[in-house]
């Protein structure tokens, strides 16, 4: 028997990237906030400046529930489903926010209406085959306030390339406008980003320093970055790089409204006859528990929103929960970046000493990313960003492609990596990437977790127009490469698109149709109208670069939302 | 600046009051009784196999000088347990292989020899041992983290593959001098796990 827990106002499912900020508004607001979280806080002692610990061993990411309920992953609706190795999914007290990049990007204006402005430049033979894509019903303009809110409630280190409609080059010229600069200048540039920029300034580019949510700088009593260089799939063992876990969640905290349940893991949303959520049930050390509540937001990540919406079955939701329009795990898609074979690697002649230094110290080119490029006769719509970035580890230096001069192993191959490990760097490219009738979530017929329910299954099948984004967009990485002196350039060829990914969208779409997506232009569902759900699940686009901050703006504004409608919603 | 940022300074001090990493006596407790799983014949095998993938040379010590088997058993033994059936059925393959081609241990043979039989087991045409590629693989994967992880480990002895890469180690803060690519930093040679490390 569910032991039940005094009502709240609000419960939230998850307080990572998405349900840490949201609790910040909702408890300054007065409103009680129950926080359920799978994780629990996480010991600063983990975090350590260690390849084996981090990143071959992935010891900061695995967490016990996820690696329980690793998706599985198939290539077509005939084919059979694969379950991943690794999780992409992180429980914890900040959730992803823990261990990501920092990189903490406004989507552009165009991400919001790309079919409408690629039809208005290009004809409706533009819109790639199979897709379903909608344009967002939320403009950037709407989101830019919110936006606001979060750079400044976390701390984003950036250079802004539009003030109110002032153009600074230093910035990214593409940007939406934004009503004020920074809270901070960007993180410190290097003789290496100094390279770069000089080589894409040559190439008539516009280079600029990405916005990351570290600190350039001492922050709200957090001190700025000491440059050791393992933010990738670690924590920030001086808080210097947000996670919700040292800023919104705490901030929620000192208003005494938000009571933390760590370590439980929600098993069923529970709704009524009418349609109506009315709280969650959650298993912590065996125990069941019932937290009734006024209004649910969900906010687990991507694979975990629609499969714990697909589990919550009851009267009013045969198919799941806000499932009768049968578009839960729809419009599902993996950022194609990365994780999806868009690599482009160079080898210089000279050392380029990026052993230290964020991920996010980053310089990136905007050309060729949205529709920031005439598109005629290229076949496809959207771009990507290319960039690159200081922070190598040892072990994966050695573990360099050799560009064809050196064999595997033996002494050959170790002359040359004596004199190339330190000599050649990557690029992180990120494309626009769209939903496709082919590609969804469900949940797996044959595989579950511990507890009996299936795992999600991802199923993405074959693309035109992402591919030939990729291949565009690493051609003009080349060039970069070349320019600044690269002697030898590998690229991937295409690739198959992304599998488990840490970048994943859709699902829960947001939109005004309910035919075509779960949640209305608040982030609530069109069926349950307590019911929110927040992470870049509600996401109709995935834009050309790191989703965190458009997570969390929007995330803020659903909860702005319920609180200035809570007498109808609560 | 922007007026709710309070003057707050980060010093080498601060940083290491607030990183310091593993208790210590949790440290001691593992330096003293590090577990493997090899037999003595098992590691000699292995040595013979990645002492051909990093020799020993003019530049320098090679993955047996360098503990990379040290840090193989002990990971076997360890966080890659899950894997030592895998692993050891591979090893007794490299002998089954040396024998059957040349009538003797893998470890008994002319480092030429070795070379050839890796090559057969890296392009996969060693007969008789279907899984020799991905076994090769998964070594020279291995090997290179022997080399290049952290001493803690059991790897990297001496820091000598830090140093073949001039990878200059781990440090806890990093000026922006350390950051130049015209100067780059002095090697570091500590590990991040050792008292005092900065």
């Amino acid at each position: 028997m569910a032991v039940n827990l005094k009502p709240v106002d609000v419960a939230v499912i998850g307080l990572g990237a998405a349900g840490g900020v949201a609790v910040l508004p909702l408890a300054r607001a007065g409103l009680k906030v129950a926080g359920i979280e799978a994780g629990t806080w996480m010991d600063v002692h983990r975090f350590r400046p260690d390849e084996i610990y981090n990143n071959v061993r992935a010891l900061v990411t695995s967490v016990p529930k996820a690696k329980r309920e690793i998706p599985t992953f198939r290539t077509g609706n005939e084919m059979g489903a694969r379950q991943g190795a690794a999780a992409p999914m992180m429980n914890a007290i900040g959730g992803t926010s823990i261990h990501y990049h920092a990189q903490s990007w406004r989507y552009n204006p165009w991400d919001f209406k790309v079919r409408l402005e690629s039809i208005r430049r290009y004809g409706a033979t533009s819109i790639p085959k199979g897709t379903t894509l909608e344009d967002w019903p939320v403009t950037y303009d709407e989101l830019e306030e919110f936006y606001d809110h979060v750079e400044y409630e976390v701390g984003v280190s950036g250079r802004a390339g539009n003030i109110a409609g002032k153009i600074d080059p230093r910035g990214n010229v593409f940007e939406g406008p934004r009503k004020r600069d920074f809270p901070m200048p960007p993180l410190r540039d290097t003789d290496f980003t100094d390279m770069m920029m000089i080589a894409a300034k040559k190439l008539g580019w516009k280079p600029f320093r990405g916005p990351a949510a570290i600190n350039s700088q001492p922050y709200r009593g957090r001190p700025g970055c000491a440059y050791h260089g393992y933010c990738d799939r670690g924590g920030c063992h001086i808080s210097a790089k947000n996670s919700t876990a040292v800023t919104t969640i705490p901030e929620a905290q000192k208003t005494r409204n938000l009571t933390i349940f760590d370590k439980a893991q929600v098993t069923r949303i529970v709704s009524g006859g009418d349609g109506k959520v009315t709280g969650v049930l959650y298993l912590r050390e065996g125990q069941e528990y019932f937290q009734r509540a006024k209004v649910v937001l969900l906010a687990g990540y991507t694979y975990e929103n629609s499969r714990l919406l697909l589990l919550s079955k009851s009267k009013a939701y045969p198919k799941g929960l806000s499932n009768n329009h049968g578009q839960v795990g729809k419009h599902y898609f993996g950022h194609w970046d990365a994780q999806a074979g868009t690599g482009v690697s160079a080898l210089f002649p000279f050392d380029l000493n990026i052993w230290y230094g964020a991920i996010a110290q980053n310089v990136t080119v905007d050309e060729f990313a949205d529709d920031n490029f005439d598109h005629a006769g290229l076949g496809f719509i959207g771009g990507a960003t290319i960039q690159v970035n200081t922070e190598k580890h040892p072990i994966g230096a050695a573990a360099m492609n050799t560009y064809g001069h050196a064999p595997q192993w033996g002494s050959k191959w170790k002359a040359f990596v004596r004199e190339n490990a330190g000599r050649w760097v990557s690029s992180y490219i990120q494309a626009n990437t769209f939903p496709y009738e082919n590609t969804y979530l469900d949940l797996d017929p044959d595989v579950n977790d511990p507890l009996g329910d299936p795992v999600c299954r991802i199923t993405s099948g074959p693309k035109e127009n992402e591919p030939r984004q990729a291949l565009y967009a690493g051609q003009k990485m080349e060039e970069w490469f070349r320019a600044a002196g690269a002697i030898e350039v590998t690229k991937a060829q295409g690739g198959g698109g992304p599998a488990l990914t840490t970048h994943a969208f859709g699902g829960t779409r947001m939109g005004d149709n309910p035919e075509t997506s779960v949640v209305d232009r608040w982030g609530f569902s069109h069926e349950a109208p307590n019911l929110g759900i927040l992470g870049a699940s509600v996401f109709g686009t995935a834009g050309a670069r790191n989703p965190t901050l458009t997570v969390q703006a929007l995330a803020w504004r659903t909860a702005e939302h319920l609180i200035k409608n809570w007498k109808s919603i609560g | 600046m922007p007026e709710e940022n309070k003057p707050f300074n980060v010093t080498r001090r601060t940083v290491i009051a607030s990183a310091t990493f593993v208790p210590l006596a949790a440290l001691t407790a593992a330096a003293q009784a590090p577990q493997t799983v090899l037999s003595p014949g098992q590691l000699k095998t292995l040595e013979a196999f990645i002492d051909r993938l990093v020799p020993k040379d003019e530049n320098g010590p090679g993955a047996v000088e360098c503990g990379a088997g040290t840090y193989i058993d002990r990971a076997l033994a360890g966080a890659l347990a899950a894997e030592k059936g895998t692993f050891l059925g591979g090893l007794a393959g490299v002998d089954t292989l040396a024998r059957a081609t040349h009538n003797a241990a893998f470890a008994d043979l002319a480092p030429e020899v070795r070379d050839e039989l890796l090559t057969t087991m890296d392009n996969g045409s060693a007969s008789g041992f279907p899984n020799a590629r991905p076994f090769f693989n998964r070594v020279r994967r291995l090997t290179l983290e022997g080399m290049f992880s952290d001493p803690y480990y059991g790897g990297n002895k001496n820091f000598a593959g830090w140093d073949l890469i001039r990878y200059p180690g781990p440090r806890l803060a990093v000026a922006p001098e350390d950051q130049k690519m015209s100067a780059p930093p002095k090697p570091y040679r500590r590990s991040a796990y050792s008292a005092g490390a900065k």
